[in-house]
Order: C-alpha cells, then structure tokens, then sequence
C-alpha cells in the first residue's frame, strides 16, 4: 500500500499581517499625512487660514463623531508600524546589529502597538461619542 | 565533478560578508538619499505623538491649547518636509510595488504612479477643506 502525503504550503500568516500593516501604514502616511502638517501644523497656527482644532468648542464637538474618532486612529496608529519598521532597519543599516534580534523586534512593533492602545484609550476617554 | 564531490564542496564554500562601518551611506549621494528616506519615519512618528497629545489635551477646556509657538510651526515645518520625502519616494514606488490589471492586460506602473499621485492630490484637497472648512 503506497500512500502519498503531501504537505500543504504553509501559510506564512504573522509576515502577512506586519508586511501589511507596513505598506499601509506607509501608504496612509504618504497620502494624508502631510496635509494635517501643513494645514494643523503651518497654516493655522500662523493664523493664514481658520482650523478645526484652534476652538475648543468646534474642535471638541469634532472629535465626539465616531468617524472622525476611527479615522484619527487609523491616521495615528497604523503608521507606526511602517515607522517601527523604517526605525529598525535604519539602526541596521548605521550598524546596530542588535536591532536584527527578537528584543529589538519586540521594542519597535511592541511600541506600534502601545501608540495603538493609547490612541484608542485617548479618543474613547477624550470626547463623548455624539452622532450630532 | 561527481554529484558526492559537488555536494561536498558546498558544504565547505563559506559566503564572504564584507564588514562596512556605519558611515558606509555618507560615500555616494544616492546613499544618502536612501538613509534620510529611512529617517523621514522619525519626524513623522514625532508630530503624530504631538498630535495624540494635542487630542488628550482636548479633554478639557483647562488643558486645551493647541500649539501657537513659533517653535513648534517651525518643528511642523521640518516635519512637513520629511513627510513630503516620504510621499513622493514612496508612491513613485507604487509602480513597481502594484501589479494591476485591467481587462486581462497589465496597468503599466507608469500609470500607476500617476493614479497614486492623482489620489494623493485629491485626498490633500479633501482633508484640507475639511480641516479649514469647520474652522472659524
């Protein structure tokens, strides 16, 4: 009796998930990143142009509606893991050898995840949530 | 060579890894170019903390205050410069990066590119009327 077993290609799934949260990360940073520097960080605080952050009122009332409260946290934590990443091989590449082993690893994308945390406990502890 | 002889000599070959010194990226420009493009994560990571402590500080009224100084529009200058870096060297990647196709035919990655640039353009556009329109 001859039986074949074949194994079935494993599915590489943890370098799935950070290779994803890289290039998204990167790719929401490049696309809207610059936008709120420019406007939130030059223009209205030189006064040029009115801002959604420069009145309490407005800004707070803002920041109750839920979409706006899952968009900021996506724009907040998810480019920390393209950071995490970038900051790591940038250690490598100054010749830091230490930043190629587990702790490193677990320092840089164990710090995306504690921005994640505090992101979410800061928009869910900030402003009460309001669909008005 | 016999299959045994070759098997053997690739065992004892050893891979030369030439050491380079941590200032290896000073030499060619191109070099350079590729470490201040790492480095754009730097800045970024550092205005984006700013910000999430901007938001914490929204909590109440005592606490509010968004930044005003001429220190800080000018450390959101320097980031704004290295977030740009970083937009364009990385969606002039997106060519080689995306493989689309459209119609069973492959989207060329110049088109690509400019379809990344295009949406960059337009979300800039929508964030900032967003940002300036609920202002006052």
């Amino acid at each position: 009796m001859t039986e074949k077993t074949e194994l079935a290609p494993k599915v590489a799934l943890g370098h799935l998930f950070w290779w994803f949260m890289f290039a998204n990360g990167g790719g929401l940073a490049a696309l809207v990143l610059p936008v709120h520097i420019l406007v939130q960080g030059v223009l209205g605080p030189l006064g040029i142009v009115p801002v959604v952050d420069r009145h309490y009122d407005t800004w707070i009332s803002i920041l109750g509606n839920p979409i706006v409260k899952l968009y900021l946290l996506v724009l907040i934590a998810l480019p920390f893991f393209h950071f995490a990443h970038r900051l790591r091989y940038l250690l490598v590449d100054l010749g830091v050898p230490a930043a190629k082993r587990a702790p490193a690893q677990v320092l840089f994308y164990g710090g995306a995840v504690v921005v994640t945390l505090v992101a979410v406990w800061v928009l869910l502890t900030t402003a009460p949530i309001s669909l008005g | 060579m016999s299959a045994e002889a070759d098997s053997t000599a690739h065992v004892a070959t050893r891979v030369y890894k030439p050491a380079m010194g941590a200032g290896w990226w000073t030499r060619k420009r191109h070099y350079f170019l590729y470490m201040v493009r790492e480095f754009t994560a730097l800045p970024m990571a550092a205005w984006l903390l700013w910000f999430l402590i901007e938001i914490q500080r929204s909590g109440s009224v005592r606490t509010f205050r968004p930044g005003t100084s001429t220190a800080f529009v000018i450390f959101s200058f320097i980031c704004l410069l290295f977030a740009l870096y970083h937009s364009i060297t990385f969606l002039s990647l997106a060519g080689v990066i995306i493989h689309a196709k459209v119609l069973d035919r492959p989207v060329p990655p110049r088109a690509i590119v400019l379809t990344m640039f295009g949406l960059w353009f337009v979300a800039s556009i929508v964030i900032g009327a967003v940002l300036i329109g609920f202002g006052r």
